[in-house]
This record gives C-alpha cells, sequence and structure tokens, in this order.
C-alpha cells in the first residue's frame, strides 16, 4: 500500500503537467505534429503495458506515457475546432465532444470481448493499436495557412506593427518570452477567471455523481447488470444530447448569449443531482440516468466552446493547458471526498445532495459573473466605438498598451465579418 | 474407518431382555421422539427414560438391539463407539408436503465434518393419517429401520436420523408418502463444492500462471491437482519439479502456480479437496496463445492507420498543388476570418510573434 501511495504521489504530477507543456508546443509547432506524436505516445505507451510485468511499470507505461499522449490529443484537437470554425463553432464543439460517450459506450462491451479473447496482454497491444488512430485524426488536421499576399488594410497596420514590434527584440522580458509560450497573462483576462473560477467549484461535484450511480443503484438493492446498465443509458442519451445541444448553442438566440446558456446547463445538472434523491425504485433511476446524460452532455459540448467564445481561437490553447492544469485538483479531489462523505454518513443520498448544491453554486457564480462581464464587455465597446471613430484605423502605438489594440482590431473584426455584433473574443 | 464391519463387543444378553428389546424395536410410534434429542426406536425402553440426550448414549442396551433388528446405518458396534460421537454437531432439516404437491421436494445439504443428521419430512393431507404409508430410502435401497413416524393434527411427521461418518453415508435420503400416489422428499447429502473458474484463463507462452481454487466456508483435509491428458487424470506436482507449484493461503483455498508455460500446457486442470466425508473438485480452464495472434490483430491496425495517414497526406498534397497555381488568396471564407483573427492575434501579442506560428502550422 506505502508503494502505491508512493507511486499515486509521483504520478499526480505527471496528469497534471502535460496540459501546458502540449499548449507549449501547438502553440510552437501547430496541431497536426502534436496530435500525431501524442497518437503514437499513446500507442507505445499501451504496447509497453502489454510487456510490463509488475504495477510500478504499468503506472509508468500506461499512467504516464499514455497519460502525456492523451494530453497531447486533447488540446490541439480543441484548440483547431477554434480554427477551423467559427460561424458554427458550437457545433462543431458539439460534435467533437460526442465521441467520449460514443466510445465510453460501445468500448465496454468491446473490452469483454478482447479480454476474453486474448488476455489482458493482448487486450493492451489491440487498444494501443486502436489509439493509433489518434494518429489518421492528426493527418486530417490540415494546418491554416494564412495567406501572405493578401494585402488588405488590416494587413498594413500588421506590417508595420511587426516592423515596429521587431525593431525591439532586446526589451522582450523574460515574463514576456514565457508568454510567448503559455500565455500566463491569461490570469488577468476577466471572463477566464471568472470561467476558471466557476469550472472549478463546479467540478468538485461533477464526477462524483457518475462515478458512484452503479455503487449508489445496488445499495438500492438494484442488480449488477441494470445498474451497470444506468450507466449506459446515460452515456446513450449524452451521445445524442452533445451535438443537439451544440446545434442549439450555435441558433441566432443562444449564440450570443452563451454563457449564461453554460450557467443554465450546469444549474440543471445540478438539480438534477438535488432531485436524486427522490429516486427510489429502478425506473426513477433510469428517469435520473437519462436526465443527468442530458445535464453531463449539455455541460459537456458547450464547455470548451465557452472558453474559446472568451478567450478567442489565439488564446485557447495557452487556456486550455491552464484550465487543465487548475481543474485537475477538484477532479482528482471530488470522487475521494464524496466516498469519505458516503462513508462518513452511510447513505449515498448526501453525496448527491451535496454534489447537486456544490454545482447550483458553480451554475450561480458563473450567472453573476458572466452578466457582470458582459455588461461591462458592452460598456467597452461603446467605448471603443466612439475612440475609433475618432481616431484613425491605425491601431497600433508603441505607447499605448497592447490591449487596447486588441479591442480596436476587435471592432474591425466585427464589421468586417457577418458576425452578430454582440458576439464578442474579449481580450482585457 | 468405521464401517459396518465388526468389533467384538460386550454381549450380555438374557432371553427375556432381548424379547422386550425386540418388541420395542418393532414399535413405531413415539410419543417423545419428535420433542426431545430422543434415541431411536430400536432402543430399548429403559433407554428412552434413562436417556434424555442423544450424547449420553449407554452402551449396553444398544448392544442388544441390535443383534435382533435389521439396522442399515448403526449396528451395535457403531453403537458403541458412538460415545466418540458425543461431541458431533446435530443437523435438522425439514421437508414439507402436501398431498397436492406435484413436484418431487428436494433439499440440498452440504456436509463437511463428519455430524449426526436429522432429516425430518412432514406431510399435511385431509384424508387419514393413519393409513399413509410411510417409507424411507436411500438412493434405491428401502430403509428398514431408525426412522420414526408421528402423526399431529392432520400433519404427519416421520424423521430419520443418520451418524455420518464418512463417505458411504452420504447421499440422496428419500422420503415417500403413500403407496399408490406417493409424494417424495430427497435430502441430498453432498460435500462442499469447489469454485474454479467458469471463464478459460488466457496467458501466453513464456508467461506464469496461478489457478486458484477455493470453497466458500470449508477446510479440507488436503489438496490435490490434476491435469487432463486425454481423458486420463494425471495428478501434478507428484515428483516435485520447479514447474508446478501449488501452495494455499488459507485452508479453504489452493493455488497452483505454473512457470515457463507452453503450448502444451493447454487444457483443464482439476482441484480435489479431499474431506472426512468424500471428495470434492472444481476445474480451470488455461489457454495457452502465442504472441503471434494480437501482433497479427495489432500488425493489420496499424497498416490500416499507415494506409489512411498515407492517403490522407497524399491526397492533401494533391490539393495543394492544385491550388498553388490559382493564386489569389480564396482559401475558404471561414480562412478568410481566420486570417483577420489571425492579425488581430497578431496585433494583441506582439511579443509572441504570432504569425511566426501561425505559418509554422
Amino acid at each position: 500500500m506505502a508503494l502505491l501511495a508512493n507511486i499515486l504521489a509521483w504520478e499526480i504530477p505527471w496528469t497534471v503537467g502535460p496540459g501546458p507543456i502540449s499548449s507549449v508546443l501547438v502553440n510552437k509547432y501547430g496541431s497536426r505534429p502534436v496530435v500525431m506524436v501524442g497518437g503514437l505516445l499513446c500507442c507505445l505507451g499501451m504496447v509497453s503495458a502489454s510487456y510490463s510485468t509488475n504495477v510500478v511499470e504499468l503506472y509508468l507505461t500506461m499512467g504516464f506515457i499514455c497519460g502525456l499522449g492523451l494530453a497531447f490529443n486533447l488540446q490541439p484537437a480543441l484548440t483547431i475546432v477554434g480554427k477551423y470554425f467559427y460561424k458554427k463553432r458550437p457545433v462543431a464543439n458539439g460534435l467533437a465532444m460526442a465521441g467520449s460517450p460514443v466510445f465510453l459506450s460501445t468500448l465496454a462491451p468491446f473490452n469483454q470481448f478482447l479480454f476474453n479473447t486474448y488476455g489482458w496482454k493482448g487486450s493492451f497491444m489491440i487498444l494501443g493499436g486502436l489509439l493509433l488512430n489518434c494518429c489518421v485524426a492528426g493527418a486530417l488536421m490540415r494546418p491554416v495557412e494564412p495567406k501572405a499576399s493578401t494585402e488588405s488594410k488590416n494587413k498594413v497596420g500588421v506590417r508595420e506593427t511587426d516592423s515596429s514590434m521587431e525593431k525591439r527584440p532586446k526589451k522582450l522580458s523574460i515574463w514576456e518570452k514565457i508568454n510567448k509560450y503559455l500565455d500566463f497573462s491569461l490570469f488577468k483576462h476577466r471572463g477566464f477567471l471568472i470561467y476558471l473560477s466557476g469550472n472549478v467549484i463546479m467540478f468538485l461535484g461533477f464526477f462524483a455523481p457518475v462515478i458512484f450511480l452503479a455503487p449508489y443503484a445496488k445499495d438500492k438493492g438494484i442488480d449488477e447488470y441494470s445498474a451497470a446498465f444506468l450507466l449506459s443509458v446515460m452515456a446513450f442519451v449524452d451521445m445524442f444530447a452533445r451535438p443537439s445541444v451544440g446545434l442549439i448553442a450555435n441558433s441566432k438566440l443562444i449564440r450570443p448569449r452563451i454563457q449564461y446558456f453554460f450557467s443554465f446547463a450546469v444549474m440543471f445538472t445540478g438539480i438534477c443531482h438535488l432531485l436524486c434523491p427522490l429516486a427510489e425504485d429502478y425506473t426513477s433511476l433510469v428517469v435520473y440516468a437519462v436526465f443527468f446524460g442530458l445535464g453531463f452532455g449539455s455541460v459537456s459540448s458547450v464547455l470548451f466552446e465557452t472558453l474559446m467564445d472568451l478567450v478567442g481561437a489565439q488564446r485557447f490553447s495557452s487556456a486550455v493547458g491552464l484550465v487543465t492544469v487548475v481543474e485537475c485538483c477538484p477532479v482528482l479531489l471530488g470522487p475521494p471526498l464524496a466516498g469519505k462523505l458516503v462513508d462518513e454518513t452511510g447513505q449515498y443520498k448526501y453525496m448527491y445532495l451535496a454534489c447537486g448544491a456544490i454545482v447550483v453554486l458553480a451554475s450561480v457564480w458563473l450567472l453573476i459573473g458572466n452578466a457582470i462581464n458582459y455588461r461591462l464587455l458592452a460598456r467597452e465597446k461603446k467605448k471603443n466605438i466612439h475612440t475609433k471613430e475618432s481616431q484613425e484605423t491605425e491601431p497600433l502605438k508603441t505607447s499605448q498598451s497592447p490591449n487596447v489594440n486588441i479591442k480596436s482590431g476587435e471592432t474591425e473584426t466585427w464589421k468586417g465579418t457577418e458576425v452578430n455584433p454582440s458576439e464578442r473574443e474579449t481580450n482585457i | 474407518m468405521r464401517a459396518l464391519q465388526g468389533l467384538p463387543g460386550p454381549r450380555a444378553p438374557s432371553l427375556p431382555l432381548l424379547l422386550l428389546c425386540f418388541l420395542a424395536a418393532v414399535r413405531r410410534s413415539v410419543e417423545h421422539g419428535l420433542s426431545t434429542a430422543a434415541p431411536f426406536t430400536s432402543l430399548p425402553v429403559q433407554e428412552e427414560i434413562t436417556m434424555t440426550k442423544y450424547s449420553n448414549l449407554s452402551l449396553e442396551s444398544h448392544n442388544i438391539s441390535v443383534t435382533a433388528a435389521p439396522f442399515t446405518s448403526l449396528p451395535v458396534q457403531e453403537e458403541i463407539t458412538t460415545t466418540k460421537y458425543s461431541n458431533l454437531s446435530l443437523e435438522s432439516h425439514n421437508i414439507s408436503m402436501t398431498e397436492h404437491s406435484n413436484m418431487t421436494v428436494e433439499k440440498n445439504i452440504t456436509l463437511e465434518r463428519p455430524s449426526n443428521v436429522e432429516l425430518t419430512c412432514q406431510f399435511t393431507t385431509s384424508g387419514d393419517l393413519n393409513s399413509v404409508n410411510v417409507t424411507w430410502k436411500k438412493g434405491d435401497t428401502l430403509l428398514e429401520d431408525n426412522y420414526l413416524v408421528n402423526a399431529t393434527g392432520s400433519i404427519l411427521y416421520t424423521q430419520y436420523r443418520v451418524t455420518v461418518i464418512d463417505s458411504k453415508q452420504m447421499g440422496s435420503y428419500s422420503c415417500f408418502f403413500g403407496e399408490k400416489k406417493q409424494q417424495k422428499g430427497t435430502f441430498n447429502l453432498k460435500v462442499p463444492e469447489i469454485n474454479g473458474k467458469n471463464k478459460p484463463l488466457i496467458t501466453y507462452v513464456g508467461d506464469s500462471v496461478v489457478l486458484m481454487c477455493k470453497c466458500q466456508d470449508c477446510l479440507p483435509l488436503n489438496w490435490t491437482w490434476y491435469s487432463v491428458n486425454g481423458s486420463v487424470q494425471v495428478p501434478i506436482g507428484v515428483p516435485v519439479n520447479d514447474k508446478y507449484v501449488i501452495s494455499g493461503k488459507h485452508a479453504n483455498e489452493t493455488s497452483l502456480k505454473i512457470m515457463q508455460l507452453s503450448e502444451d500446457d493447454q487444457g483443464t486442470y482439476w482441484c480435489h479437496a479431499i474431506f472426512e466425508l468424500g471428495e470434492s473438485e472444481g476445474h480451470v480452464e488455461l489457454v495457452v496463445l502465442s504472441y503471434l495472434v494480437p501482433l497479427k490483430a495489432f500488425g493489420a491496425i496499424v497498416a490500416e492507420v499507415v494506409l489512411l495517414v498515407t492517403i490522407i497526406l497524399l491526397f492533401e498534397m494533391y490539393t495543394q498543388k492544385k491550388k498553388k497555381p490559382s493564386d489569389d488568396g480564396k482559401e475558404f471564407e471561414q480562412g478568410e476570418e481566420l486570417k483577420l483573427d489571425d492579425s488581430n492575434g497578431i496585433e494583441n501579442s506582439g511579443p509572441r510573434h504570432r504569425k511566426n506560428e501561425s505559418v509554422g502550422q
């Protein structure tokens, strides 16, 4: 047990660490190479796991190498969605996130089949091969090349910006150098901070109900297979919920207010958890599983869409890396704490009530925070329009801070596209 | 082995006493028989008065009765030695039947250690109880003696007692009610079951594997392992070698560790648990695969991946070559928006040199 505890203690930094590493790599090299390397790492990890002879080796191979590879897959995939799509980005996000429940529900019986046919060693090897398909996904991620030949007015400004900027490379501080790879200035971003804090609170109570659903059902006297079926129901509903919610989020009505939509989705999930203790028999538990799947799916599908909406496609990769690092703590702490609560009180319903309360609290926090954020942004936008109208379109003055340039650049973007002007990418 | 062979025991029969015992042996009805731990009908009257507990078997009377009565289970020698069984546990089992029950009622009894067993059948009928014929059988053999019949109200009770000491007393004991339309109740006395594994264990050449057998709440005297060669069970570990290691952490489980597996080791392995009352066995199936088996599947998947990646990249190069001649900067509208985004990105992240990054992608 001591050995296991030691392994775990050494393991946790490696689950948390890869997030920013892959952000840095994506910022430098783009999505495609990182995903392909990630796929190769996953495959390597699983195949070497099949040759491992003890628990430590298993942790090293499956935990570390595979984990690194999976982190290398997640970040760039999300980033590239933001780079490819703008008008239909919520739908794209919803569809991209829909992959999880599909594989969750199909891999369970498939794993059983593999295990019965090939044993665990062969299963690891074959799963490693399947993970190699991530490379195929990576190959599809064509890099987005901006055309250097188009000389639009914006570009003129950019050229001048570049030349003026390049004239003073020596004056880059260490902080700015770090920011080049991983944008820590995001921590000054108001929207980002609201998102991060809300999510940290939410994730404390988000995953525990999923993990404890089957034990809760068994505790109520339901047999093993029906209890496992509950999870399948949830995954199945989740599978369809994600793209549909993505579609809803893309609609003209919702998209400008997508942060509110996210808060409401979180609140819906929280209320589901609060009502769960009312479910006494199997049918009501199935109903709960359906609604939970709906809530879980809607939250997951707009989870990263809202982040993209807040920080913009450019800073998204760094944002995702930082968000993953910070969110690791509640995700890791949540289920054990919930388990402790169940052990102390002896009943599952208190755990569900606690998780529901935490999630509802997170949703309220997000709602209020985003309401304030929207209002402040509207105010700033009005100010920018006024200042822009009274000035030239030249965005960059060396004396000005980069922040102001962003806003004027942003207004140009808004005017240049057909986007609903209340849609904004906020950079502070 | 305490079988029905006899030891010459002390006998002091006197004729009147013998006759008395004979009568007692023939008699079937007992008032005390069921409620107290009363002895067999075969015991003479004195026994029934003096003995209140089965554990206080006295020797003398048993001697007499046995010579006359045809016991199927306990001869006199057994009776003497039954004082040894005073510390055996008593197990009681009941079956209830009515005249209308269609199915044969069965009850499975798991016995591990020698014990005294009391089997009771209850028969409820509306008719005349005295006219119902009661018989007991072990397997197909009719049991003549050693059982009591009692009628209370509308329920007919019959009780059979047996001291189980070895495997010969194990088996199926059935009580029968009636002549023409017989109602049957069966007690199956068995040794505890051993659980091996239902699904085959899959291993690879060169690995080592541990096969386990265990039973729930039992303490076997000994465990042995057998492998099957054709249809013959060959014991394992008889010439002790490095390949097989038999061990067990607790008394109720055993494990067989096989090292350096080869494809010849494939097959079914049987574990036998030896009890005082018999043997019980479980089985585990072992499958040994060579590494080539999953490797083929893996290779197929890798080939598919390489093929797909190559196709995608080739297609991309092909379309890019097509596009390069038409250099009018019209990729796709989203790209334009992204370009504008990119330029904004450059503006807002001057020190980060975003443009280099986007070109590099």
